[in-house]
């Protein structure tokens, strides 16, 4: 597995600096993108109030200890860490210098928390008139509903996103991923960056909200309009395609293996028959157009299944890819990592940790020039002496009395 | 709320389906100037998607097309043809970004590549979205939805609790199409941001699958610590991490702290069975879920998702109601933020569609504008902008060229 390198010439954030004040999955996900991208990401802890998910088993190499959670040094890679006591007014004091020398502020803790510390836009905003702050709340930083707990479960279910999620003719089926937290992070990202580009401009700040609930709605659109243009709830429909039939995933050669097929017109389905060799079955007048399948598809699925069984899901992808049909092997996570395209496109890789040893990353989704990891996840307060000192010209005697007094803490 | 964030700033979008046309999208909805690209008479193939209004299909009647493409112009033009490059090139010189999720061998038959297009526009940004990127073995693969989330290994392990021979299961509509276009867009403002102060463009090559690895942790977690596989037919380690029914739909109860169970259990009126032994922690409650799920359930029958959703939270258990779209439309916490929007079309007449997510203190009540019929714009961009006349227009209908 390759190991990334750092840093970048000419990123496309350079000289932007990011104060995140994030937890568990949405927040440090914006602020690694961000990293990624080129800015300067300082994600401010405490150790009076630690993010849950810096506690989180599993640890790496089975080693716990507030550096070596693996999910938390996979989402909060590129930042560095300062820590401060924000229970004190001193330490609110520190914070406020730190957003003194920001472009953005990030945040997505409950809704009362930062005005609750006398940290709401207004008093950042009177701290550096152009500051952009970047809020992402489950439901929004107003309303009837702001202060409801949100995980990305409950998010998912009053998104949308779950009643829809099913095996057709089945109840609402349990995710096993947490979609909406990453979602929630990318749009972050947008908010952020829409600002910036915003103050290039007129040089101007703002506050953007973000919902989480809305940025997962927001994704699944067929879902409202089905009920605005037509008054219908949509049904779950499993694996099933609204006209496209084959379309679905079929059994392969081994333990658990699948491919996924989608037929998208009458040429790819007269290729797979080729493919297929003719079997008599695609010879009945059922699956003579792609209306008829469509209307047959769960006799063709069994029928294709027949046929998928005798190989393996890379030779059908393969097969299939070559004569111009959409099709892919369902890879499991070992698969995908040992994958030759994923490997070609050093979409994974690992850094050298300072505590955890080695840790595991993926970069963006997107290749770019301007785009690279950044360093591995911090320690907890790894950089309070360059954020204290460097940035905020602390001297060294008043720095060692912040801590003793555990406001740099 | 609508903005203009964005203003000034010029986009061309050579999209098709979602994520192409959600990445410009987000954009518009910005206020950016969005010029949509169409191909003559055929047009966008979302515009062939149900749902269609009152269930009659047509070209102008698509919801999925009708939400994507709010808030842009809308030009038809053949780029096949030397007179529509060369529309094309006129268009490309003023903008600020191209936006393609056309693959990339098309786009060379185009003569569209980014080396190309700088020619004509040095500091130009191009945002090259496909199934697989534009390099490596699979990037001419032809792909959808299902393909690229069973590539992307989150079809494996989707669902859980269910028997090795329940085939994977795809996530509903196109909805990581979408996160693809989202996290185009992303990408697209870091290099707006960097054009901005340097007047530099760049090429950003975004991949479908890799966006789908975004949302993987869980199952890289376990495959980091232990090797683990995770599959569809694990069961949950905890619980209740479970959907519920209730009178009139279900409910989500995802607790990941022993407080959350014990304030339903206060919520439900403390019943007895809730001191058992059996349900003391979380891992005990999963290994007896199978005698607990009856249990909460005839409780939870007899109360609406609404119901059980304000009470539960209200007292500080973190329940999710299971909203369909019915109640989605009626929420009054996305009301309160003006979430839902209603636009007046040329053909479907007003609807309501889903909004922005954000709310930006810097909001100018920008007014959004419905979905272009095809080649809405041709004359306000080929006439108005380009100084072609309406006699050009007519002989470029007639030659196919828009």
């Amino acid at each position: 597995m390759p190991e990334e390198k750092w840093p970048m010439a000419n990123p496309m954030l350079k000289g932007v600096r990011v104060t995140a004040l994030v937890h568990v999955w949405a927040g440090p996900w914006a602020g690694a993108v961000l990293s990624d991208m080129g800015a300067e990401v300082i994600r401010v802890e405490s150790h009076q109030r630690l993010d849950p998910s810096r506690g989180r088993a599993p640890f790496e190499a089975g080693k716990p200890g507030v550096n070596r959670s693996i999910v938390w040094n996979m989402h909060n890679r590129g930042m560095k860490s300062c820590t401060v006591n924000l229970k004190q007014p001193r330490g609110v004091e520190l914070f406020r210098e730190l957003v003194r020398k920001s472009d953005v502020v990030i945040d997505n803790l409950a809704p009362r928390v930062l005005p609750g510390l006398g940290l709401d836009y207004a008093a950042l905003k009177a701290i550096k008139p152009d500051i952009i702050m970047v809020s992402l709340p489950g439901f929004g930083s107003a309303g009837p509903d702001r202060d409801y707990i949100s995980y990305a479960s409950t998010v998912a279910s009053v998104g949308g996103l779950l009643d829809s999620f099913g095996y057709p003719g089945g109840e609402p089926a349990l995710m096993g991923v947490h979609p909406p937290d990453p979602i929630g992070g990318m749009w972050g990202v947008v908010c952020a960056l829409a600002a910036l580009n915003h103050r290039s401009r007129t040089g101007r700040g703002q506050h953007l909200d973000l919902a989480q609930t809305e940025a997962t709605t927001a994704l699944l659109p067929e879902v409202i309009m089905e009920y605005s243009m037509n008054g219908r709830i949509r049904p779950r429909m499993g694996n099933r395609d609204e006209i496209m039939a084959p379309h679905g995933c079929y059994p392969c050669s081994g333990e658990d293996k699948w491919v996924a097929i989608a037929v998208r017109s009458h040429e790819e389905w007269d290729a797979l028959r080729r493919i297929m060799e003719y079997p008599p079955w695609s010879d009945d007048e059922k699956f003579s157009d792609q209306y008829r399948r469509w209307q047959n598809q769960d006799l063709l699925n069994k029928h294709i299944a027949g046929w998928t069984r005798n190989f393996t899901h890379y030779e059908v992808m393969q097969k299939l890819q070559d004569s111009g049909i959409a099709a892919g092997a369902v890879l499991n996570i070992e698969e995908l990592l040992n994958d030759p395209h994923v490997r070609e496109r050093q979409v994974f890789f690992e850094q050298q940790h300072a505590d955890a040893g080695k840790t595991l990353a993926y970069r963006p989704p997107w290749a770019s020039a301007l785009t690279k990891a950044n360093p591995p996840a911090p320690c907890l307060g790894e950089h309070n002496g360059y954020v204290y000192k460097e940035l905020l010209g602390l001297s060294d005697s008043a720095y060692d009395q912040l801590v003793d007094d555990k406001i740099i803490y | 709320m609508f903005n203009r964030l964005l203003d000034g700033i010029k986009v061309l979008e050579l999209g098709n389906l979602v994520s192409g046309p959600f990445c410009a999208k987000i954009l518009a909805d910005l206020g950016a100037e969005v010029i949509k690209i169409e191909i003559p008479e055929h047009g966008d193939d979302a515009r062939r998607n149900e749902p269609f209004l009152n269930d009659i299909p047509g070209l102008e009647r698509s919801g999925l097309f009708l939400y994507l493409n709010m808030n842009k112009r809308g030009v038809t033009l053949n780029l096949e043809t030397a007179t529509g490059k060369e529309i094309f090139a006129r268009l490309l010189r003023h903008t600020n970004v191209l936006v393609a999720n056309v693959c990339s061998r098309r786009m060379e038959e185009l003569g569209i590549t980014y080396s190309a297009i700088r020619k004509i526009n040095p500091g130009v940004v191009m945002t090259s979205i496909t199934p697989f990127g534009l390099t490596g073995p699979y990037r001419h693969f032809g792909s959808t939805e299902l393909i690229n989330v069973s590539m992307g290994a989150l079809a494996y392990a989707s669902t859980r609790e269910v028997g090795v021979d329940q085939e994977p299961l795809k996530m509903p509509a196109k909805f990581f199409s979408f996160q693809a276009g989202l996290s185009a867009a992303a990408a697209t403002l870091g290099a707006l941001y960097k054009q901005s102060i340097s007047a530099t463009g760049e090429h950003i090559d975004v991949s479908e699958q890799e966006s789908i690895v975004q949302n993987l942790d869980p199952h890289l977690v376990a495959y980091r610590s232990q090797q683990q596989i995770v599959s569809r037919t694990d069961r949950l380690s905890r619980a209740p991490f479970h959907i519920l029914r209730c009178k009139d739909g279900y409910i989500y109860n995802a607790f990941s702290e022993e407080k959350e169970w014990r304030k339903f259990v206060q919520v439900m009126g403390q019943p007895d069975w809730a001191d058992s032994e059996l349900f003391k922690d979380y891992a005990s409650r999963a290994e007896y879920w199978d005698a607990l799920k009856p249990l909460i359930e005839d409780w939870t029958m007899q109360f609406s998702m609404e119901e059980i959703y304000r009470m539960s939270q209200e007292n500080g258990a973190p329940v999710g109601a299971v909203y369909t779209a019915k109640e989605l439309l009626t929420d009054r916490q996305m009301a309160a933020r003006g979430f839902f929007v209603e636009l007046e079309h040329q053909v479907c007449g007003k609807l309501t569609y889903p909004g922005v997510p954000y709310v930006s203190s810097e909001a100018t009540g920008a007014q959004p504008t419905a979905a272009p019929v095809l080649g809405q714009d041709n004359e306000e961009i080929y006439c108005r902008r380009l100084g072609y006349t309406r006699a050009d227009l007519s002989k470029f209908a007639e030659a196919g060229i828009i």
